[in-house]
C-alpha cells in the first residue's frame, strides 16, 4: 500500500473580487463579486513509504494548498486522500500523532520562551515517554547542532537556527510522514546546506516519507531522486530530477574555445550566440543537431576546448511554468465553464 | 492513548507563568492596574451607598458580595480565556491556526487554554479579602455549610457561561476572516451581567431581563452565586439555581457545536 494516495483532488476558493477606490469599497459593503479559484485541480498521486518527493512549481501554483489537504488543515472542495490509510480532513488523533507539518514561514514555537520549553510541551501533546523523549531531542540537537541554544529565548535565535528548532519540534514524535513546505527558505547558503545534510541523513536512517516543496533547486538536487512538478493546480510532470531536462529542454549548451584568439564572427549559423567573451563562446543548440554542429566546428575552425552541456535546470523549469501559464490561459479562454465564471451575491 | 489533558494544560500554566516572569515589570503593571480598577469600581459604589440604604433591595455589604463574586468571576476569565479568545482572531487571520489542527488533541481546548494570563488572578486575591470583609458586616445572615460549598460550584459555573459566549463569538472570526470586536462585546456583556437583575424592571426591564436569563444567560452568571451567599436563596428563587445549571450545559454543548461547525469552514491563510 503506497504511505500517500490521492485521487482527483480538487481545492477551490470563493474570493471576493475587491475593485479599486473608495467607491468600489463601499459599495461592495452590500453588493459583492465573487470569483471561483481553483487552488488544485484534481490531481492524482502515489508516495509509496520511504520516498522523498520535492514538489515543485511558481508561487500559486498549489503546493502549499496539498500539503495542507493532506495534513488535514484543510478539507477539499471533491477528491479523496488517503495517509498511511487515514483521511486527513477527519483528523483522527491516531493520524495527527504519526505525521508533522512544516513550513518556512510561520513558526510554531513560543516566541519569548526557550525552545525547550515548546519541546516539552509537545511531549505531554503527544504523550511521548520521557526517556524516549529524551533521547529523541538529543539525538536530534545534536544533528542539527544546536543543542547549546536550547536555553535561549526563540525571538533571539537567528533564522536558520530557529528552523533548526522547528525541525527538532517537529520530529521529536518521530512521524512516519513529512511535510516541508519551503523549509530553507531565507536561509544562507550555509544554513540551507546544514538542513539539507540532516534531512538526507535522518531520511535514510528513518526511511520516512517525505513531502517537500522549495524553490531552491540546490534542495532539490541534494535530496530527492522524485519530482513532481505542479503548476495552476495541475500536476504538468512526474518522474526524475534530470529527465526534466531531456523532457522539457530541446537544446544543449555548447561551449567552444578557439585557438590563437581566431574567434569566427560567423558563430551564428551554428546555434544561438548565447555568450562571447574571448576566446570563449557559448552557443545554444537544437539537441537533435549537436553531433552535426560540433563536427562542422570542428572541422572549420581551429579549437582547443569543447564542452557540451545541459541547460540550468532552474532555466529549463522556469521556461517549462511560462509554457504552462500559456496553456492554462489558453485554456481558460477557451471554455469559461462554471467554475471561473464570476458569480454574484449581494 | 489519549493525551493528558491535565499535563498539557499545567504546561500551558507553566509556560505563561515562565513568559509573565520574563517581562515581570509588564507583570506588576498589569496586576496593579486591573487591582486598581476594582478598587476604584469599589470606591464608586461606597460613594453611591451614601445616599441609599438600598438598591433593589441589596444593601451594602450584600452588593459588596456581589462585587466579590463579580471579581472572582472576572479574574478567573481573564486569566485563562480572554487572551486566548482574544489571539483566535489573530490565528484565523494568519493562519496560526494551522499548527492547532495539526496537534492530536481537542483543538478547541488547545486554542482555549493555551495562554494564561496569570497577572489578572490578583483580582481574585482582593476579591477574596472583600468577601471576608463583607460577609460578617451583613445584618442577621446565618451561613450553612452547603453555602460554601454550592459558592464555589455556581462561580465555576459562572466562568463556564461567559466562556461559552466568548469562545462562540470568537468562533465567528473564523467566517468573518477578522473580528475583533470581541472585546468590545466583553464589555457590553459584563456591563449588563454586573448589576443585580431586579433592577432589570419595568417595561424596558423586563424584556431585558428575561432575554438576558434566557437567551443569553449572562445574569445567572454573577447573580446567582451572589445571592446564594449574601440573601440565602428564598423557596421561590431555587428555580433559578436549577436553571443555571441547564444554562451552563446548554451554553457548553451550543458553543462546542458552533466552534465545530466553523471550524469546518477553516481556509487557513496564505503561505
Amino acid at each position: 500500500m503506497s504511505a500517500i494516495e490521492i485521487r482527483g483532488l480538487r481545492k477551490s476558493y470563493r474570493v471576493y473580487q475587491k475593485k479599486e477606490g473608495l467607491w468600489a469599497s463601499l459599495t461592495g459593503l452590500f453588493h459583492r463579486e465573487y470569483r471561483e479559484v481553483d487552488a488544485v485541480r484534481g490531481i492524482d498521486l502515489d508516495v509509496e513509504q520511504g520516498e522523498f518527493v520535492a514538489f515543485l512549481g511558481p508561487n500559486g501554483a498549489g503546493k502549499t494548498t496539498t500539503l495542507k489537504l493532506l495534513s488535514g488543515v484543510i478539507s477539499p472542495t471533491v477528491g479523496q486522500a488517503r495517509v498511511l490509510g487515514h483521511v486527513p480532513w477527519e483528523r483522527e488523533n491516531s493520524y495527527r500523532r504519526k505525521f508533522a507539518l512544516v513550513m518556512g514561514q510561520k513558526n510554531q514555537l513560543w516566541w519569548d520562551l526557550p525552545a525547550q520549553e515548546s519541546f516539552r510541551l509537545h511531549q505531554k501533546i503527544y504523550r511521548i515517554d520521557p526517556t524516549e523523549f529524551d533521547r529523541t531531542r538529543d539525538e536530534l540537537v545534536d544533528l542539527l547542532e544546536v543543542r547549546h541554544l536550547l536555553g535561549q529565548p526563540v525571538r533571539e535565535l537567528s533564522l536558520g537556527e530557529r528552523m533548526k528548532m522547528e525541525l527538532t519540534a517537529a520530529l521529536l514524535h518521530s512521524p512516519d510522514v513529512l511535510f516541508l513546505d519551503e523549509p530553507t527558505i531565507g536561509l544562507d547558503v550555509i544554513a540551507q546546506h546544514n538542513i539539507q545534510k540532516f534531512l538526507k541523513h535522518y531520511q535514510q536512517q528513518r526511511k520516512i516519507t517525505i513531502l517537500l516543496t522549495s524553490h531552491y533547486m540546490k534542495d532539490v538536487a541534494a535530496l530527492c531522486k522524485r519530482v513532481v512538478i505542479i503548476a495552476h493546480g495541475d500536476i504538468m510532470y512526474d518522474g526524475s530530477l534530470a529527465g526534466i531536462v531531456d523532457r522539457f529542454s530541446g537544446h544543449k549548451e555548447l561551449t567552444l574555445q578557439f585557438a590563437d584568439d581566431r574567434m569566427p564572427s560567423d558563430l551564428a549559423r551554428y546555434g544561438e550566440v548565447l555568450e562571447i567573451v574571448e576566446p570563449k563562446a557559448r552557443l545554444r543548440v537544437e539537441r537533435g543537431s549537436i553531433a552535426e554542429v560540433l563536427s562542422a566546428v570542428l572541422a572549420n575552425h581551429s579549437v582547443e576546448d569543447v564542452s557540451v552541456e545541459d541547460p540550468p535546470l532552474e532555466e529549463v523549469i522556469a521556461e517549462m511554468f511560462a509554457l504552462t501559464a500559456d496553456q492554462s490561459r489558453e485554456s481558460r479562454d477557451a471554455n469559461r465553464q462554471p467554475a471561473q465564471s464570476v458569480t454574484q451575491s449581494s | 492513548m489519549h493525551p493528558s489533558y491535565l499535563g498539557v494544560f499545567l504546561t500551558f500554566a507553566r509556560n505563561s507563568l515562565i513568559r509573565d516572569m520574563t517581562f515581570r515589570t509588564n507583570f506588576i503593571i498589569e496586576a496593579i492596574s486591573s487591582v486598581s480598577w476594582m478598587i476604584m469600581n469599589l470606591g464608586f459604589y461606597t460613594l453611591v451607598y451614601q445616599f441609599t440604604p438600598s438598591i433593589a433591595d441589596w444593601g451594602k455589604y450584600e452588593f459588596f458580595v456581589f462585587i466579590a463574586t463579580t471579581m472572582f468571576i472576572n479574574s478567573l476569565v481573564q486569566a485563562f480565556f480572554m487572551p486566548n479568545m482574544q489571539e483566535l482572531s489573530e490565528l484565523v487571520r494568519t493562519g496560526g491556526l494551522d499548527f492547532a489542527l495539526l496537534k492530536p488533541i481537542d483543538t478547541q481546548f488547545l486554542v482555549s487554554l493555551h495562554r494564561v494570563n496569570w497577572s489578572s488572578l490578583g483580582n481574585f486575591f482582593v476579591a477574596l479579602l472583600l468577601l471576608a470583609y463583607s460577609l460578617p458586616r451583613i445584618e442577621g445572615l446565618q451561613l450553612s455549610p452547603w453555602q460554601y460549598l454550592l459558592y464555589p460550584l455556581y462561580v465555576f459555573l459562572g466562568v463556564w457561561i461567559l466562556y461559552s459566549v466568548m469562545i462562540g463569538l470568537a468562533a465567528t472570526s473564523i467566517w468573518l476572516g477578522r473580528n475583533q470586536s470581541l472585546y468590545d462585546f466583553w464589555f457590553y456583556i459584563t456591563n449588563f451581567s454586573r448589576y443585580p437583575m431586579e433592577i432589570y424592571d419595568g417595561p424596558w426591564g423586563t424584556p431585558l431581563q428575561k432575554f438576558f436569563t434566557f437567551v443569553i444567560p449572562i445574569l445567572v452568571v454573577i447573580n446567582v452565586p451572589a445571592q446564594l451567599m449574601a440573601k440565602p436563596l428564598i423557596d421561590a428563587d431555587w428555580w433559578l439555581a436549577g436553571f443555571a445549571i441547564l444554562a451552563t450545559v446548554f451554553s457548553l454543548i451550543a458553543s462546542r457545536w458552533v466552534f465545530k461547525l466553523a471550524l469546518r469552514s477553516y481556509r487557513s491563510a496564505s503561505s
